[in-house]
């Protein structure tokens, strides 16, 4: 009776202890694997888009706006955003602002042109939230910080022919019980970020993340055209489609990422040369992308 | 042909029994296929255009198939019931069909703070998890009651109260989704009830389910219930095993072939079909009985006169009653049955499906449980029924019973002494009822089926009382200008209506986009802008980015073309809501302008403005039913004044009816609005049994008033006895767990009650004064035409006045030398010979000397019925003789019954009369 039960002991530690080290081994994997996701689609630190930002709801009625992006890294790993709406004409000159220092403290101000001049702090909210009422998340755009959380890689997925590597995403503090926040599907073809399933408290898909139209922009880095996020929960999704984007560091001058800027409302006469033909903005890239790439 | 109908049974047993049985064995398995019916839809009229703005904008601005979980505790705001809170809410959110759970852990909420110049906003969750400290708990407490959208209707301004809104989608083939969902959520709260004060679900899930258990419960007592009701009524006063177990075998029946008919073709049961199994057992013992009474009344008689013609019987006794049976009351049966079934079609005029499905199956129950008596019934009698009555006692039984005895005779006395008081007085009460049922009022509001003291409408109030009322309704805006809502001046409209609803002070409370546009505006503008709209377009357009579009997809659409104010109340009576959504509309209709198109709209109103449409429909269905009537009485009897009298005795307590409703504060809903038309085609039976008696007895005597006493004698027991077990039957009702059922059975007990009264009390002081010739009498007379044809008396007369001037007449029969006429004697009766000879003897002394020999056709007698005089010679039957006998002074009253056949009559003896004397003075004068 007794050596029964100390081989079941043994056998159930054993067990806890090779699945403890699974777990190690999982999370060095996804950590790693997330960080060569990372390393190959690293952030070009001047990024300037035009995009077009396509609300549609449950019943398929679209709203369309269209925004500019602005994004550039400093030097001290300031990450700073600007979004400027273009259209409709009634949120023309709207503006969201938002920055994240290398500790991962955000920032997010709001400018209402309708309001006059003043600058709307908009905190509070947790990074996951929805923003302007899109179903994208200030994080959703700017990209996860890999200190903030913990990832536990799992089986790999073969999807529409596609092997994909599948990656958990866990808080900081979460243990092995805890349910995953979100779910990254990797293409195993370029390490980009394909697919991003987002799980609500009872372990359900609440949001869905999925890039197309893949474009490489340079060596092994890929951008995709677009994003669409559908909120699997009321039905509603926001697709977000890149019409133009520009690495430049011309193309992202500090000066707009200033409230003076926005108050002069010197965005809607275009401090930025729209005019600029594709070409000569890649043909800028090309020339520039080497020596900017790190920031 | 209506007596062969019933001697089906007794003849051809084998085959009557066997086709009976095949079609009950076909019906019950149609019992498989019946489906409940719990939904509200059916209590919205089909044709009502409404509906299609309503689907409209339910599919613009989303189900309202909410269910609010109501949970109440003094320390809710605190971690630990907070915990618990979250896990109810995670719960919840597992159950299937539960496609959205607004609870205070996923309500957004934007907080706005000015200091020095700078404004900043907080839009945050108002709990993203549950606080572990007192200070988190209080920050969450604030920012919770911080949100003037929330207060009133997810939290209540105490914070002792908050709500989760459950959004349920069920699809088209989950029928019983909403039973599930109920089970579900209950099961929830169950495991959490011990953490909060007070934790319950109101919702349509609830509701379905509790009208779906209540229905099934009703079913299994109400049914029961009423055969033994009906058993022990009917053994009380019949006395008589067999009259108790006949009704329970036809309504056994009825039942099984009206349910398999109502699966066969698709019609679900719904609330008011949990009636109709009582209804069955119930109404259809009221005809068993009558024709049971006649039954044993044919046995009590044997083969004495007045059993009619037994000239084809075979000798049994039972075969000889059951044809006593069907010749008194085989008419007065098809008549009552086609009255009764009338009653229950009118409401086929009804435009809400809930009471034409019940139109339905009550007619159908009505004419099969018709159908079955007429052929069962004479099998079991002949079958299994008496075949003597032993004693004079058993005799008096079947005709006596003390109470109807004491009945007839207290009515008795105000008939005799007092008619002319007694109408009076009836004819004042008619009025003071009538003068009260001006105060009645319509309701068709699905809570007010379930009595006020039953928990689910206790706890309907209590979420009223904390938050706000469970019903929803919405004012919807439409523009034709693309974006309209986005001008200020437009939302201001939306502002003005709720300001108007907020003086009306009758509705809970209302949201709408002006309402987040305002707590945006007040939390960036600061505390100046207190709750006021922004100030231009631009502002509106960007204050909107405040917002997910799911958050406002209730309030206004996509294209900000349509606005939608969501209106909140816990108006249960129709009248009272009509009343103020009427008024709201016209207001509506003045602040949105001609620019918009303006509709108020939602399932809740819809049911409640069917109301209306049950008011019409019912004065419809009850005038058509009355004319209906009228008209069958009035042909029936071959008099309008017979139409008019029969009338009397259902008009008396429908009038009492609306009275006591109005005096008492019954709203007309759909249970009660159905009283009327199935209380007249129920009261109207008795009044047909009795006008048929007296019909009958006039034939044979000229003291009307003896006529009227024995009919009432006759009838009264099998009146009484069967609309005192409607009484007690309807009173079954009472039971019911839906008070719309419960109000019908209570007043449809007092019509029965009351029309007892009508029928005996009032019907006989009219009746006396009334004569009746029956059409049906009319048509089945077997008459020799040609003896008619040959008689003076009948000259210039069309058959059908003959036919009915014979039917005016008394008819006797007498036995070979029985005499029609005494010579000496002084009498003022004419007599006209149907069948057999006659001799006219005059005696001188001892001798007798015979003057002439009468065959069929020809009068005599008709100079006593001028003039009063000594009869000059005998008139003795030479054969067995059939006579008509015409008196003068009854044929005098009847000239104002019948003045154009009583009118031709007398002309027509003034004819021969004077033909008599034409040749008197010719032999004189030769």
């Amino acid at each position: 009776m007794q050596a029964k039960t100390m081989i079941i002991a043994f056998l159930l530690l054993a067990h806890v202890s090779a699945s403890a080290t699974e777990l190690q081994n999982s999370e060095a994997s996804g950590r790693a694997l997330m960080q060569q996701v990372y390393d190959t689609h690293q952030q070009y630190p001047y990024v300037y888009e035009e995009q077009s930002m396509v609300l549609i709801d449950r019943e398929g009625n679209r709203e369309t706006r269209k925004v500019k992006l602005y994004s550039r890294v400093e030097s001290n790993l300031l990450q700073r955003i600007l979004l400027l709406f273009d259209s409709p004409k009634d949120v023309k000159g709207v503006a969201v602002l938002a920055e994240r220092n290398a500790d991962g403290e955000t920032r997010q101000a709001i400018y209402l042109p309708a309001l006059g001049r003043g600058m709307i702090e908009n905190s509070g909210e947790s990074g996951d939230a929805n923003f302007l009422g899109t179903d994208f998340s200030v994080e959703n755009l700017t990209g996860e910080r890999l200190e903030d959380y913990i990832y536990r890689r799992r089986r790999d997925e073969l999807i529409n022919d596609k092997m994909y590597s599948v990656i958990d995403v866990f808080g900081k503090e979460a243990d092995a019980e805890q349910t995953a926040l979100r779910r990254h599907f990797i293409s195993q073809e370029n390490f980009y970020l394909t697919r991003t399933d987002y799980f609500d408290g009872l372990g359900r898909v609440r949001k869905r993340q999925s890039s197309h139209d893949m474009a490489q922009v340079l060596g092994n880095m890929w951008r995709a055209n677009m994003m669409l996020m559908e909120n699997l929960q009321n039905d509603h999704q926001t697709l977000i489609k890149v019409d133009r984007r520009v690495f430049s560091k011309d193309y992202v001058p500090s000066e707009v990422f200033t409230t003076e800027y926005l108050y002069a409302n010197s965005h809607a006469e275009g401090l930025i040369p729209d005019d600029l033909p594709d070409e000569a903005a890649e043909a800028e890239l090309t020339g520039e992308l080497e020596g900017e790439l790190a920031p | 042909m209506i007596a062969s109908m019933y001697l089906l049974g007794a003849r051809h047993r084998a085959i009557v029994i066997s086709i009976i049985a095949l079609i009950t064995v076909v019906a019950s398995f149609g019992l498989t296929r019946l489906e409940i019916d719990t939904s509200f839809d059916s209590l919205i009229p089909n044709d009502d255009p409404a509906r299609i703005v309503y689907q409209r904008v339910m599919g613009e601005f989303g189900s309202d198939n909410k269910t609010i979980i109501y949970i109440e505790d003094d320390a809710l705001w605190s971690t630990e019931k907070l915990t618990a809170l979250q896990s109810l809410h995670m719960q919840l959110k597992r159950i299937e069909h539960v496609s959205r759970v607004d609870s205070l852990f996923n309500l957004r909420t934007i907080r706005g703070r000015t200091t020095g110049g700078e404004t900043t906003v907080k839009a945050e969750a108002v709990m993203e998890r549950v606080p572990q400290t007192p200070s988190e708990v209080v920050a969450a407490k604030r920012r919770a009651l911080g949100n003037p959208l929330y207060v009133g209707n997810l939290f209540s301004a105490d914070g002792r109260v908050t709500a989760m809104i459950l959004t349920v989608k069920g699809s088209e083939d989950e029928k019983d989704f909403n039973d599930q969902v109920y089970v579900d959520i209950k099961s929830a709260l169950d495991a959490h009830d011990s953490n909060f004060a007070r934790l319950f679900q109101v919702g349509p899930p609830r509701v379905n389910a509790e009208i779906r258990s209540s229905l099934i419960e009703d079913f299994t007592i109400l049914g029961p219930l009423s055969a033994f009701v009906l058993i022990a009524s009917i053994l009380f006063f019949m006395r008589s095993p067999l009259a108790a177990a006949v009704p329970i075998i036809t309504s056994a029946l009825t039942i099984v072939w009206t349910f398999g008919l109502l699966g066969w073709i698709g019609t679900p049961l719904n609330i008011l079909g949990a009636m109709i199994p009582s209804l069955i057992i119930v109404i259809g013992s009221t005809e068993d009985t009558h024709i049971m009474s006649a039954f044993f009344r044919g046995l009590a008689l044997g083969d004495k006169p007045g059993t009619g013609s037994m000239k084809d019987m075979d000798g049994d006794p039972r075969h000889r009653a059951i044809r006593y049976m069907a010749t008194h009351t085989g008419l007065p049966l098809i008549l009552t049955v086609l009255t009764t079934a009338l009653g229950f079609a009118a409401n086929l005029f009804s435009s809400i499906g809930l009471i034409q499905d019940f139109a339905v199956a009550s007619t159908f129950a009505i004419v099969a449980n018709g159908v079955i008596t007429i052929l069962v019934v004479p099998f079991l009698l002949a079958q299994f029924g008496p075949a003597k009555i032993t004693s004079d006692i058993e005799r008096e039984k079947i005709y006596t019973n003390n109470l109807p005895d004491r009945i007839i005779a207290t009515f008795r006395i105000s008939q005799d002494r007092f008619p002319i008081y007694t109408l009076s007085l009836t004819a004042i009460l008619c009025i003071f009822f009538t003068y009260q049922a001006s105060h009645l009022y319509v309701t068709n509001d699905p809570m007010s089926y379930f009595p006020e003291d039953r928990p689910l409408v206790q706890e309907t109030q209590q979420i009223h009382k904390e938050l706000a009322g469970i019903k929803v309704f919405f004012i919807s805006l439409e523009s034709l200008t693309d974006k309209a809502f986005l001008e200020p001046s437009n939302l201001l409209k939306l502002e003005k209506i709720q300001d108007f609803m907020r003086k009306q002070e009758v509705f809970d409370n209302s949201l709408s986009l002006a309402d987040h546009l305002k707590y945006v505006n007040r939390e960036i503008q600061g505390e100046f802008a207190q709750l006021s709209l922004p100030k231009s377009r631009q502002m509106v357009a960007q204050y909107l980015l405040f917002f997910h579009r799911s958050e406002l997809e209730s309030y206004v659409s996509h294209d900000y073309r349509r606005a939608n104010i969501v209106v909140r109340h816990n108006i249960n009576d129709s009248n009272t809501l009509n009343l103020y959504v009427e008024e709201l509309e016209a207001a509506v209709k003045q602040i949105a302008g001609a620019d918009f198109e303006a509709n108020i709209i939602g399932e809740n109103l819809m049911v409640n403005q069917a109301a209306e449409d049950l008011m019409i429909s019912q004065v419809k269905a009850l005038g058509l039913l009355l004319a209906l009537i009228f008209i069958l009485m009035s042909i029936m009897f071959t008099s309008f004044k017979g139409g008019a009298i029969a009338m009397i005795p259902s008009m008396i307590p429908i009038m009492l009816m609306f009275g006591i409703m109005g005096f008492l504060g019954i709203p007309l809903n759909p249970g009660t609005a159905m009283v009327a038309v199935i209380a007249v085609g129920i009261a109207i039976d008795g009044t047909i049994h009795l006008l048929a008696r007296y019909n009958e007895l006039c034939r044979s005597t000229a003291d009307y008033k003896s006529a009227v006493n024995q009919a009432v004698k006759e009838v009264a027991t099998p009146l009484i006895v069967s609309s005192l077990a409607l009484s007690l039957g309807f009173g079954i009702f009472l039971f019911s767990n839906f008070t719309v059922i419960a109000q019908f059975g209570a007043l449809a007990a007092a019509t029965m009650l009351i029309s007892i009264f009508a029928n005996l009390l009032i019907t006989p002081i009219i009746m006396a004064r009334i004569r009746l010739v029956g059409l049906y009498q009319i048509i089945s007379m077997q008459v020799d035409e040609s003896v008619l044809d040959q008689s003076p008396l009948f000259n210039d007369m069309t058959s059908y006045q003959r036919r009915k001037a014979i039917l005016i007449s008394e008819i006797h029969d007498f036995a070979p030398g029985e005499k029609l006429i005494e010579q000496g004697t002084k009498g003022r009766s004419m007599y006209m010979i149907l069948e057999g000879e006659a001799n006219v003897v005059r005696r001188d002394g001892e001798v007798e000397r015979v003057l002439a020999q009468l065959a069929p056709g020809q009068i005599i007698g008709e100079v006593g019925y001028i003039r009063a005089i000594e009869r000059t010679a005998d008139v003795t039957a030479a054969t067995a003789v059939t006579a008509l006998r015409f008196d003068y002074e009854r044929m005098q009253k009847d000239l104002k019954f019948f003045p154009n056949i009583v009118a031709q009559l007398n002309f027509n003896i003034s004819a021969i009369l004077g033909g008599r004397l034409a040749d008197v003075l010719a032999e004189q004068k030769s």
